[in-house]
């Protein structure tokens, strides 16, 4: 077992899941190509072996060093969170902002880009611990406005307008006021 | 060449339209390259449409600009804020990022700009003398099999520098690897690991796969640190750096101008394997090599120098053959069909005057990079002052609109935040997301000419490796690989700490 951890067992655990799961798919589309004798799944599946055989080696430089880094090695993880107190409210605050952007862009089919925006900056500024509502309200405002001024006016950029109403009856707006602005230029 | 240059000089400063164009794109390149989570190929995107209103040489002469100075601008998110502008700015953070949590931003951003510079400049006067005869040598010596040896010795160089471990440095360029395998599959076009949704049979788009695995894993690693009490904010620093500190650097200055104008040459390979090349050089020529990663200056000069080496030389497989060798030329060839010309030889003999108009554009823009590019230095390092509360919303939502407009797709969105969660864990654990990213890029690339090479040698590999270029770039790869691993294996040798 050598230096080998909890950590290093659920790590490991999860790469050979990804790689069965990747595997297993395959066969989904496991069909011959008439011009290449590999197919299609030949190369996903070699790039599995070798992964396979990689991670048994990280598991065998694991059981030896532990979590040890190599010399040489650049962009090294620094260990700063190591030594730091993790209390449950800020683990919730970790994981509240983790998922937080995965719930924006859910949103973003469904309420649209106009709609979801200011909620989701101003939600940011909130979990990074500005807690004064005119001074989250103010910069939720300038950041909106910058990027409807810059993606939407001076660009034409096209985006998410949503599907469902008030939020695509909202879009609608915003791209009308834009139209009517700049026809006014 | 120099009549010939004169010539494109008098045509792009002779037209007050052309001249407004060319300052648009220097100015425009360097800005959407430097502002986080936004790039080049957003602001690249974003004009395609245009271009069709321009001339064709006009059109063309636009993007090489913002691809110049782009490349730069990408250096200097990736200094400030670990957030590479463009895949080719990521070797740019193993060292930037560190030297500016040491206070040291203005030296690093300072050497990039001179080197991007120096890099772009020499690698426009080698493309203006070399195109044609080097277009001429790609078209008999580089082949399938040679490309895929290249990215495979690119791939062995990524994954012997990046990650806490060679074996971790491996396992992120072969997920980066499997991620590439998803949408169809370049031979037959079957869909593989669409798991049932027809956005994914397009494939994983490398720019939200950048800026997820980038500008937001970032953002949630100094998010962790707010939350837990860590975080410091980074210190500003307007010290440019000294003749003396560069000088010292010449050599790896001539390297990377040497690596990345062979890798900018060949085609769908592109600046971001020349970057990392050029810093993987640095690193193994280096009497110490423990230090890149730390904030060592070498490790900016080298990889900035080699990505704007590779710009110019990217644009010999576009015009000369009319295969892009990024994503930025690709888009040029829409340029090009905007106007019903396809790049490739004849564009020589049918449009000189546009050839030499976009080499000349490509020449100023990479001379006015060390002119504009200092001044701008000053009021970018500026951006430090902003509080992180208030920067994450802003790079968030950048990248949220920069993922969104490439295809018009909210999965792409998805795919950015998806990465980015990953690529906050992945780094956590020692994982090397720089690593991942290339794999995705070079994946496609990868399969589809080894594909392209074993049908061309009829499946026998010993004819395959057998090819001199072919070769040489395998057992380069292999010797590199084997040094990594003979080092992970050595009993007590190379573990630096315990985490």
């Amino acid at each position: 077992m050598g230096k080998l951890t909890k950590l290093h067992f659920i790590e490991s655990a999860v790469w050979f899941s990804l790689v069965a799961v990747f595997y297993f798919y395959s066969f989904e589309f496991d069909r011959e190509i008439e011009i290449y004798k590999f197919g299609a799944t030949g190369w996903p599946r070699t790039v599995l072996a070798i992964l396979i055989l990689v991670m048994i080696g990280n598991l065998w430089h694991q059981a030896r060093n532990g979590s040890a880094a190599q010399v040489g090695r650049v962009g090294v993880t620094d260990d700063e969170m190591e030594n730091a107190e993790k209390s449950v409210g800020s683990l919730i605050n970790i994981i509240a902002f983790l998922l937080l952007p995965l719930v924006y862009a859910w949103s973003l089919k469904p309420v649209g880009f106009y709609s979801a925006t200011p909620f989701f900056i101003a939600a940011v500024i909130m979990l990074l611990g500005e807690r004064r509502l005119q001074r989250v309200l103010g910069i939720t405002l300038v950041i909106y406005s910058m990027l409807i001024g810059l993606f939407m006016m001076v660009l034409n950029a096209p985006l998410p307008q949503g599907t469902v109403s008030p939020f695509y009856d909202f879009s609608a707006f915003m791209l009308r006021t834009s139209n009517q602005l700049q026809n006014l230029f | 060449m120099w009549e010939n240059f004169l010539a494109g000089t008098t045509a792009l400063f002779g037209d007050p339209v052309s001249i407004a164009i060319f300052i648009f794109g220097v100015v425009g390149g360097m800005l959407f390259g430097a502002i986080p989570g936004v790039s080049m190929l957003t602001l690249a995107a974003i004009l395609l449409p245009f271009s069709a209103g321009l001339e064709p040489a006009q059109g063309v002469m636009l993007f090489a600009v913002i691809y110049c100075t782009g490349t730069y601008g990408g250096a200097i998110t990736a200094i400030l804020f670990n957030i590479p502008g463009a895949p080719e700015n990521a070797p740019t953070a193993f060292d930037g990022y560190p030297m500016t949590k040491k206070g040291m931003a203005g030296k690093a951003v300072g050497a990039a700009v001179l080197c991007s510079a120096v890099g772009g400049t020499a690698s426009a006067l080698l493309m203006m003398a070399a195109t044609e005869p080097l277009a001429h040598w790609a078209i008999s010596n580089i082949g399938p099999p040679e490309i895929f040896a290249l990215v495979f010795f690119g791939l062995a160089v990524a994954s012997s520098v990046g990650g806490n471990t060679i074996w971790k440095g491996w396992m992120s360029v072969l997920l980066g690897l499997m991620i590439a395998t998803i949408g169809q599959d370049p031979v037959g076009g079957i869909n593989r690991y669409n798991f049932g949704l027809t956005d994914l049979a397009a494939g994983i788009a490398f720019v939200p796969a950048i800026l997820g695995f980038f500008a937001v894993s970032e953002i949630f690693i100094q998010a962790e640190k707010k939350a837990f009490g860590k975080y410091n904010a980074p210190k500003l620093s307007v010290d440019f750096p000294t003749f003396t500190e560069l000088w010292a650097h010449k050599i790896a200055v001539v390297r990377s101008i040497i690596v990345g104008f062979f890798c900018g040459i060949l085609p769908g390979i592109g600046a971001t394997l020349a970057a990392f090349m050029g810093y993987g050089e640095a690193v193994r020529w280096s009497k110490e090599k423990e230090k890149f990663g730390t904030g060592k200056l070498e490790g900016v000069i080298s990889s900035e120098t080699a990505n704007n080496a590779a710009t110019g030389a990217a644009m010999i497989p576009l015009l000369a053959l009319g295969l892009p060798g990024g994503a930025l030329t690709a888009i040029m060839v829409a340029v090009f069909q905007f106007h019903d010309m396809e790049p490739g030889p004849l564009v020589f003999y049918n449009s000189p005057e546009l050839i030499w108009v976009v080499f000349a554009a490509m020449f100023y823009a990479n001379v006015s990079i060390l002119f504009i590019g200092l001044i701008e230095t000053k009021t970018i390092l500026q951006l430090l002052r902003i509080p992180f509360h208030y920067l994450a919303p802003m790079i968030l939502m950048l990248a949220s609109i920069g993922a969104y407009i490439g295809r018009g797709l909210v999965l792409d969105v998805v795919v950015m935040f998806g990465a980015g969660v990953l690529g906050f864990l992945l780094r956590r654990s020692g994982y090397s997301i720089a690593g991942i990213v290339l794999g995705i890029i070079l994946g496609k690339i990868g399969e589809q000419n080894f594909a392209q090479g074993m049908q061309m040698v009829h499946y026998d590999l010993l004819t395959y490796i057998s090819r001199p270029i072919c070769f040489i770039l395998i057992a380069a790869g292999t010797i590199t690989l084997a040094t990594s691993i003979y080092r992970a294996l050595s009993p007590n040798q190379g573990v630096q700490k315990q985490r």
